[in-house]
């Protein structure tokens, strides 16, 4: 298993690389994780320019997503296809500037793959919504650019800081990774969509009730939420 | 470590059974305060009682046809393309009056057959009556309606042919009857046939004034098929003849010369087929008035008319508005409870404007006399002040002053009648509003007592508590979040979703809980989670409930039912499986005796089952199934005979088993003895389900199996998990199934199982059994798990999370340790359910009373509250705590 940037992986990892190499194979055997494999959260540069712009970009993605909320709402297909490519954009953007790296080989390739990667994952995310219960016959195209929207604001970044590391990732799926921007917006996106749904069943036959306006909703408003508050309030802790 | 013990002992017990004990008062308190028996005035209205208008004016008839048409809905009767090209000839003619009469939900048959015959709004008590048919308290026979008033008229006898609940209604009103049950749906001509046969011979004779017809036929197609079934329009041309028949006859028959003949339907019919909610399609039923000598109204109306979407033609009037108008064209006392206004377009039958004006003051009159025995004599009081300060009684006292300037007008001569108009159109409003005037002390002492059960409830779980605190936030965010939803009437018409979703985050929770301990590989680990929410999934899609989304596709429209094969298949592999885990489950006996019995109950279910489905729904049963049907040597068997012998063949096996695991001897040599009920269970829930239903206790086990394989989910489940998934397993289970809390979804076509003679108890646990079926099998499942964890953690010693221990075998082997771990595993079991029970029953009371006075209260709130009671009294205390306590009794009795 190649690892994207090592570079930014040893930062990441606390551990050496044998307990990486352990941590793999026990991702991908059968045998049991080892629950000392512990991730170290994501630091901002401490340049005091990083810092002080720190807020900007949930604070535009949070603009984008409200200017574009009249379009999603009449016409939520070509609306999120357009926006996708922008959010992606955005994100690759802001984790190239802003994460702290010793060094940067590479980084255009790393910000590419982190892009392709989240694409690739985005089928598993649309059969995972469908599971929560996304119109399976209907709607198709929907869901699907809603997933490919949860990919690239919550998985990105973490395949940007984590690669293909498996150890990484085990330590994320079972969600005992600390809180930073990256695994707050995980945290916060999901559960947010999730949240999305709950207004559908009202009788208020409102536009925005349709399939998938009040998911994203949940998804961008959660997500801008856990990283903002996983990045700042809640950093370095765990559940 | 005694503080801990007092605690973990008696004292939460009592708590717990104080909470218990609370729940079952606090409702009856409540219901008794919120659904009151309203006062009703005794005895026959006269016209010697009221004198001061002087003799009644003439009626222009003296007999009676009253023909009900189930679910006619209005548009069958007067757009295009309807078949009732004959009525709406008449229509045209001025020789029939069309009306759309309103009907009030519960839009069921005998509520609205009250309010028809007594003009009166039913309680909503009367939709618990309709179920319970046998009720003496839902009968008429002493009341005051125009069937008693034709009757004291004494110029002849009184006739009915039809469904039966008038016979239930009005026991020994009638002379001659056949009563006819609507059984089974499936059955559109028969039913109908058996009421025509009668009229020919009927209007030749000469003895009857009143003949009542109710043709259930119509509401069969709708119910099956939908108001645009192909057989709709048949049925409605069939109608149609029989309306000509009749009106032929009054036109050419001296004897029936002065004969009004009024078709109507009890209630209408949603776009689905089905009736008992308030949409426009149910509210909206037909009313046609017939006679040769209504063409003096000269009306003349368009007929057919366009489509409406709301479904009101022509004058809308109420439902109850049948009685005063009856009264007057038949020359009677308006009946005494009656809450209608006599339909103004009748007056032009009296020429003379005095009589006009005395036929109203007489309806006002006897509205008047209920708010006085309402409210007493003081609303009437002529000082403004004495009552006027609560402003409740507002409306009570305009009523009031209002029937003042109307007496007074009337005694100064003349009388106005747009006024008189007026105001009963006023006093309906008003009255059918407080159609109950809640007892509000009665509604706070209820709310108190459940109130007080659920502290009593959440002080007994925490005494309990096995597990660390943190672990009760799953389950009081489903508690907090279902009793915010109470106060939404689209939550809870949607309730179904609110299962389905913290159902799957649930599951999804466990999955990520488990790669966190990390005790199994990941891989499992996702595969079961995976598992676990895909089987979730399809049984959210399996039928679709509630409200907004009703009519679309689930999987049992567009799969099972268009596709009867699979059907069977599915219900054949589901049979096989409940087969095999029955031999399983009965291993510890001799191998020949438990594949015989195993082999003759399973055999016995699946043939009633097809027979059944063979009477109910013959386009779902396939050659294939028929075949088998005949091969079966039982052929000839009854369908009450064939449910008998599965009831008789489950109760010996359940008392086999019960018997071995009371003398510790293990009825299956590798599970528990609970296992072997819950297969027994299942199949008295396969016979209670509709067929399209079967599928999903496949499901069910299949879950059920995910969630208990220890191993599998990397660590199991502890005791608090097991309740939370119980709980949300047990709704999306009762709403998988088509259930809702809508009085239309209520299923009845299992409740008459082996049922020979009407017997309240039977059917009622039937009809429980029939509809929380899904429900009951979780609550014995969670049974299961338990006393699986307990056999499971038996033998170790305080070993933590560990699940890996040996699943049975022979002994449960109980150390120490492990009784000390079982102990109060149940209790504290019981005291989560009990606060969920207590918890939501504070919720939809506080709904209940906070939107009393809220359009939805009759509609929403009050169908909620009565399933509340099911959902409390049935589900919790008597399937969770009773029948869940004895499986697990039996269940730790058999391990020791």
């Amino acid at each position: 298993m190649p690892l994207v940037d090592p570079i930014i992986m040893s930062t990441t990892l606390a551990k050496g690389a044998a307990a990486q190499a352990q941590a793999q194979v026990a991702f991908s055997k059968t045998a049991p994780v080892s629950p000392a494999t512990t991730l170290r959260p994501v630091q901002i540069r401490p340049t005091p320019l990083a810092q002080a712009t720190r807020p900007r970009a949930p604070a535009l993605l949070a603009v984008l997503f409200i200017a574009r909320f009249r379009p999603l709402v009449t016409d939520p297909v070509s609306a999120m296809a357009t926006a996708l490519p922008f959010v992606a954009a955005l994100q690759v953007a802001y984790r190239r500037g802003r994460v702290r790296t010793r060094v940067r080989p590479n980084a255009v390739a790393t910000s590419l793959l982190s892009l392709v990667l989240s694409l690739l994952v985005s089928p598993f995310l649309y059969a995972a919504m469908i599971l929560f219960g996304a119109p399976f016959l209907t709607h198709s195209a929907h869901t699907f650019l809603c997933a490919a929207h949860l990919a690239v604001l919550t998985l990105l970044p973490l395949f940007f800081v984590h690669g293909v590391d498996g150890s990484a990732w085990a330590v994320v799926g079972s969600f005992s990774a600390p809180l930073d921007e990256t695994f707050g917006g995980l945290l916060g996106g999901m559960v947010g969509a999730w949240l999305g749904a709950v207004p559908i069943p009202l009788d208020w036959d409102r536009e925005w009730q349709r399939w998938p306006v009040t998911i994203l909703c949940g998804l961008y408003g959660g997500y801008v939420l856990g990283r903002v508050v996983g990045g700042t309030l809640v950093w370095g802790k765990s559940f | 470590m005694t503080a801990h013990s007092r605690r973990d002992g008696t004292l939460s017990s009592v708590f717990l059974l104080a909470a218990n004990i609370l729940i079952p008062a606090a409702i009856f308190v409540f219901a008794t305060g919120f659904f009151p028996y309203k006062p009703l005035l005794s005895g026959l209205a006269t016209y010697d009682a009221v004198t001061e208008y002087g003799d009644p004016p003439a009626a222009p008839f003296d007999r009676l046809v009253f023909m009900v048409i189930d679910a006619l809905r209005s548009d069958f009767v007067y757009a295009e393309n309807s078949g009732f090209e004959f009525t709406q000839s008449l229509i045209r003619d001025g020789a029939a009056l069309p009306f759309t009469a309103h009907a009030t939900s519960p839009t069921v048959t005998m509520p609205r057959l009250k309010a028809i015959t007594t003009g009166s709004i039913p309680s909503f008590l009367d939709v618990v009556l309709n179920l319970d048919e046998g009720d003496e308290s839902s009968s008429l026979a002493s009341q005051d309606t125009w069937l008693a008033q034709m009757k004291a008229k004494g110029t002849g006898k009184l006739v009915m042919y039809g469904d039966d609940t008038w016979l239930k209604l009005f026991p020994g009103t009638f002379d001659r009857a056949d009563g006819t049950t609507s059984f089974f749906v499936s059955d559109f001509t028969e039913v109908d046939n058996n009421v025509t046969r009668h009229i020919a011979g009927e209007l030749k004779n000469d003895d009857w004034n009143t003949m009542v017809l109710h043709y259930l036929g119509l509401d069969h197609i709708g119910h099956k098929g939908g108001p645009r079934s192909p057989h709709m329009v048949v049925k409605q041309r069939e109608m149609d003849g029989i309306v000509r028949q009749i009106y032929t006859a009054i036109e050419s028959q001296d004897h029936l010369h002065s004969t009004l003949f009024v078709v109507c339907g009890d209630h209408g019919m949603n776009d689905a087929g089905n009736h008992g909610a308030s949409s426009p399609g149910e509210t909206s039923p037909a009313l046609v008035f017939m006679s040769p000598k209504l063409k003096a109204l000269e009306s003349n109306l368009k007929s057919p008319m366009p489509e409406d979407e709301s479904f009101q033609y022509y004058s809308t009037v109420e439902q109850s508005d049948v009685a005063p108008t009856l009264a007057a064209l038949l020359g009677f006392p308006v009946p005494k409870n009656n809450l209608g206004a006599l339909i103004p377009h009748f007056l032009p039958f009296w020429a003379n404007k005095k009589d006009q004006v005395q036929l109203l003051m007489r309806n006002a009159r006897q509205i008047r006399d209920i708010v006085l025995a309402v409210f007493g004599p003081q609303i009437f009081e002529s000082n403004p002040d004495a009552n006027a300060a609560t402003e409740s009684n507002i409306d009570y006292r305009e009523l009031a002053l209002g029937w003042e300037d109307l007496a007074n007008s009337y005694s100064s001569g003349g009388g106005d009648i747009p006024s008189i108009e007026k105001w009963l159109q006023h006093a309906q409003g008003v009255l059918s509003s407080m159609a109950s005037n809640y007892d509000t002390s009665r509604l706070f002492l209820g709310q108190a007592a459940a109130g007080a059960a659920l502290v009593a409830a959440i002080i007994a779980a925490v005494w309990c508590a096995r597990d660390k605190l943190v672990s009760f936030i799953p389950l009081s965010g489903i508690v907090l979040a279902y009793g915010v939803m109470m106060f939404a009437s689209s939550y809870v018409e949607e309730e179904h979703h609110f299962w389905y979703w913290a159902t799957t985050a649930w599951f999804a929770y466990l999955g990520v809980r488990g790669l966190k301990r990390g005790n199994a590989s990941a891989a499992r680990q996702i595969l079961t989670t995976t598992a676990l929410l895909l089987t979730t999934r399809i049984i959210r899609s399996w039928n679709q409930t509630g409200q907004k989304f009703a009519g679309e596709p689930d999987i049992v429209k567009t799969y099972l039912n268009t596709n009867p094969a699979l059907l069977w298949c599915l219900i054949g592999v589901t049979y096989l499986w409940a087969h095999q885990s029955l031999i399983y489950g009965l291993s510890g006996l001799p191998m020949w005796f438990s594949f015989t019995t195993a082999t003759g109950l399973v055999l016995a279910a699946f043939t009633f089952k097809v027979a059944f489905t063979l009477e109910d729904a013959p386009e779902l049963v396939t050659d294939f199934a028929r075949y088998i049907l005949k091969l079966h040597l039982t052929h000839s068997a009854t369908l009450i005979t064939r449910a008998r012998a599965v009831f008789i063949g489950l109760a010996l096996l359940t008392a086999i088993t019960v018997l071995s695991m009371l003398a510790r001897r293990r009825i299956s040599l590798n599970q528990s003895g609970t296992s072997t009920l819950l297969t027994l269970y299942t199949l008295l829930a396969l016979t209670q389900s509709r067929p399209q239903n079967i599928p999903l206790y496949l499901l069910h086990n299949l879950q059920h199996l995910l969630l208990s394989s220890a191993t599998s989910l990397g660590t199991s489940l502890t005791p608090t998990e097991i309740t939370t998934s119980v709980l949300l397993l047990q709704h999306a289970a009762f709403f998988a199934a088509g259930g809702a809390n809508s009085v239309a979804s209520v299923d009845l076509s299992s409740a008459y199982n082996g049922v020979a003679a009407y017997s309240v108890e039977a059917v009622a646990v039937l009809t429980f059994v029939g509809n929380w079926a899904g429900a009951v099998w979780w609550a014995v499942a969670g049974c299961v798990m338990l006393v699986g964890w307990r056999e499971r953690n038996g033998g170790t010693n305080g070993g933590g999370t560990n699940g890996g221990g040996t699943n049975g075998g022979g002994n449960g082997g109980n150390g120490g340790g492990g009784r000390e771990k079982g102990k109060g595993l149940w209790k504290a079991h019981v005291a989560v359910l009990t606060v969920f029970v207590a918890g939501s029953v504070v919720a939809v009371m506080a709904a209940c009373s906070a939107l009393r006075t809220h359009l939805f209260v009759w509609t929403v709130f009050s169908p909620k509250y009565l399933y509340c009671i099911a959902w409390s009294l049935g589900q919790h205390l008597v399937v969770n705590v009773l029948v869940g306590g004895v499986v697990y009794w039996l269940g730790v009795r058999e391990g020791k």
